[in-house]
């Protein structure tokens, strides 16, 4: 049995498709991440995996339940982060996660366990309005481990983070993951998804338009090197790149922002200074470097994903 | 069970750490009851200017003024019938009676006399503390006449006993405004804030029933209304000698009837109000006509005709009156059964489109 079955699933509101037909399947003990930039469709689709909204048609299996016919019995086997809420403000971490511990007709994890999971110690005696966003990101994680869930749902937990607490919460992530259970987060942060997961969906207008590991991903979009550089003044750069030396495929343009993808770095950073000394084209900046998740966005989507 | 017992107590312990609450709920009302009991406290041990213009010659004119003479809170003045009524204009008396010519004589030829009240309807007091003890003497010197068995001597016994104030008054009145607010500023706003914050999205992404939520929401809530009517009794009686009377329990049961039916207005306005900023309109909106027409500050005799027909459909008109009926013994404006059965039809049509229009995000 799968932990997650979606299957052609679509929500429209009015003329927007937020979802439109996607379907996917999430093994046990598997972490899968839905990417896109806002906007995408990945907190609806997420939500609706959840139970907490109704898809207009689609099929969705959530430990082998249906979660529109028996939301309660999911609800008490999943955790579940929300983007952005407020918790009991006047009540304090720990009396929070008690008062949690009070909803769920099974077996639960006691306040101290979870803190020391999402690493509040030190404030587990504060009240919830007093704390910082990260503070209470991590709380809101940990409520979503109250009940020994059998799938964590994370829905943009690092959005808002400082690196520092992004790379601590990505650790909470992983031993979520070493005790067996799965893990469905949304993100568009392409590196927590290439660090984390073991597939990703690259979800773009409410559709799935790749789905594999980020290995893969990576492999069968490129082969090549990417070169990006800044280039100074306006001077329509439109065919300056026709015919360069060693490129696999037309350059991306975005504002002054060029990325070029080529099977020979060397020939093309060569024609490249050409054109640089001829004085058709100025840099600013030029990086050289291997093709990631990102790259792999823009190349299937024409856009990238802070747009 | 222990899943709502758990919930409240958290309630509880927010509300405990919130300061603006306590000031709205308690405080607030008791400053009220502070700032009036000291406008009104003045006029501490009240007599009432009785004028009397007896034309009646006979014994019966001088037994009814005996009869008035009699009544401890009431100081008796006699005189003919155009100086006591400029006195009664000047408010030198509270109300003036006038005692028809050949009363004696008809009482004798068994037919009704007619003792005509004037009095200044713009004075609070008047029609709810003078009439009734007027009309009491009334009849009690009536049946000492007709020689029926006096059925009915203690109540005019109580009412003067209680020696009613403004204050006394007020005190119900002030208590019924609270149990609006409760169910105005300490529910609706309070859901409205809470939805938008996504806490109920929150609670409803876990398996906790909606009802336990919504019972121990409307259990912590009661209690705050029993708090309020503590703390509100406990001031009137401290600082303002305020004597309580009735039943306790049934006090206790008026309270929590009177609470329900607002708060279940209160879930009715937090399903209808998007934003807490329109929340604040409606919550507004209706709490300051039912403040100002409700006869909490001025009786309802005050009232002009055009606007009763609003006064009658208010709740909280209803709710003044079954307290006052309950805890100083004033003679209510409405039958009993009028009382209670429009604030159950008023918390049945709340509770009721509470549920069709309530929304958890």
């Amino acid at each position: 049995m799968q932990a997650i079955e979606v299957e052609n699933l679509k929500k429209y509101y009015g003329k927007i498709r937020a979802v439109d037909g996607i379907s996917l399947s999430i093994g046990q003990g598997e972490v899968f991440a839905l990417l896109g930039p806002n906007g995408a469709g990945k907190t609806t689709t997420i939500e609706i995996i959840e139970g907490l909204r109704l898809p207009d048609s689609g099929i969705v299996n959530v430990l082998g339940l249906d979660v529109i016919r028996q939301p309660r019995q999911v609800k008490s086997r999943i955790g579940i982060q929300l983007q952005n809420t407020a918790l009991f403000q006047r009540l304090t971490v720990a009396e929070v996660l008690e008062l949690f511990r009070t909803f769920y007709p099974g077996q639960t994890r006691n306040s101290r366990e979870l803190i020391d999971l999402v690493d509040l110690g030190e404030k587990k005696d504060t009240q919830s309005r007093e704390l910082s966003g990260g503070q209470r990101q991590r709380l809101s994680v940990a409520l979503a481990l109250v009940n020994y869930p059998e799938i964590v749902f994370l829905d943009e937990p690092t959005t808002g983070l400082d690196p520092q607490a992004r790379r601590s919460l990505w650790d909470t992530i992983r031993q979520i993951q070493k005790s067996g259970a799965s893990v469905l987060l949304t993100t568009h942060y392409m590196e927590e998804a290439q660090e984390l997961c073991d597939r990703v969906a690259i979800i773009d207008s409410g559709t799935v338009i790749a789905m594999d590991t980020p290995g893969n991903l990576i492999q069968q979009n490129f082969n090549e090197t990417i070169i990006e550089f800044n280039t100074a003044g306006s001077r329509p750069l439109d065919g300056i790149f026709h015919g360069l030396a060693g490129l696999t495929r037309p350059e991306m343009v975005k504002d002054h922002h060029v990325t070029l993808y080529t099977a020979n770095t060397v020939a093309t950073l060569g024609s490249l200074m050409n054109l640089s000394e001829r004085g058709e084209i100025h840099f600013d900046t030029l990086n050289v470097r291997v093709a990631t998740l990102e790259d792999v966005f823009l190349k299937l989507t024409g856009k990238t994903i802070r747009d | 069970m222990k899943t709502i017992i758990q919930l409240y107590l958290a309630n509880l312990k927010e509300y405990r750490r919130e300061r603006m609450e306590i000031f709205w709920t308690l405080a607030f009302p008791i400053l009220f009851m502070l700032l009036f009991g000291i406008i009104f406290s003045g006029n501490g041990n009240t007599t009432f200017d009785v004028g009397i213009a007896n034309q009646d010659q006979g014994s019966a004119g001088a037994g009814l003024i005996q009869a008035f003479q009699g009544v401890s809170v009431f100081k008796v003045t006699t005189g003919n019938e155009s100086t006591l009524m400029s006195s009664l204009k000047k408010g030198d008396l509270t109300v003036l009676l006038v005692i028809p010519p050949n009363m004696t004589a008809s009482i004798a030829a068994d037919k009704a006399s007619n003792v005509a009240v004037y009095y200044d309807p713009t004075n609070q007091t008047t029609p709810q503390v003078v009439l009734p003890i007027v009309s009491q003497v009334v009849q009690g010197f009536n049946q000492g006449l007709t020689h029926q068995p006096a059925l009915v001597v203690v109540t005019p016994k109580t009412v003067t006993a209680a020696n009613l104030r403004e204050i006394d008054f007020l005190l119900p009145g002030i208590l019924a405004m609270s149990l609006m607010q409760l169910g105005l500023f300490a529910t609706a706003n309070v859901l409205v804030q809470l939805r938008q914050q996504q806490v109920l999205r929150r609670l409803g992404a876990t398996p906790l029933p909606r009802s336990m939520l919504l019972i121990s929401q409307v259990l912590f809530r009661l209690t705050i209304g029993l708090l309020q009517a503590a703390a509100i009794i406990l001031v009137g009686v401290w600082f303002f000698n305020v004597h309580i009377l009735g039943n306790p329990i049934i006090l206790v049961g008026i309270v929590l009837f009177g609470s329900l039916m607002f708060i279940a207005l209160g879930y009715l306005i937090s399903g209808l109000a998007r934003t807490q900023e329109s929340s604040a309109a409606i919550t507004n909106l209706i709490n300051f006509p039912m403040m100002i027409l409700s006869g909490i500050f001025f009786p309802l005799t005050l009232m002009p005709n055009w606007i009763r027909p609003l006064v009658d459909a208010m709740p909280l008109t209803y709710l003044a009156d079954l307290l006052r009926r309950v805890m100083i013994n004033s003679t209510p404006v409405f039958p009993l059964t009028t009382d209670v059965g429009v604030l159950a039809g008023w918390l049945v049509v709340c509770s009721l489109l509470a549920l069709r229009f309530f929304r958890w995000e």
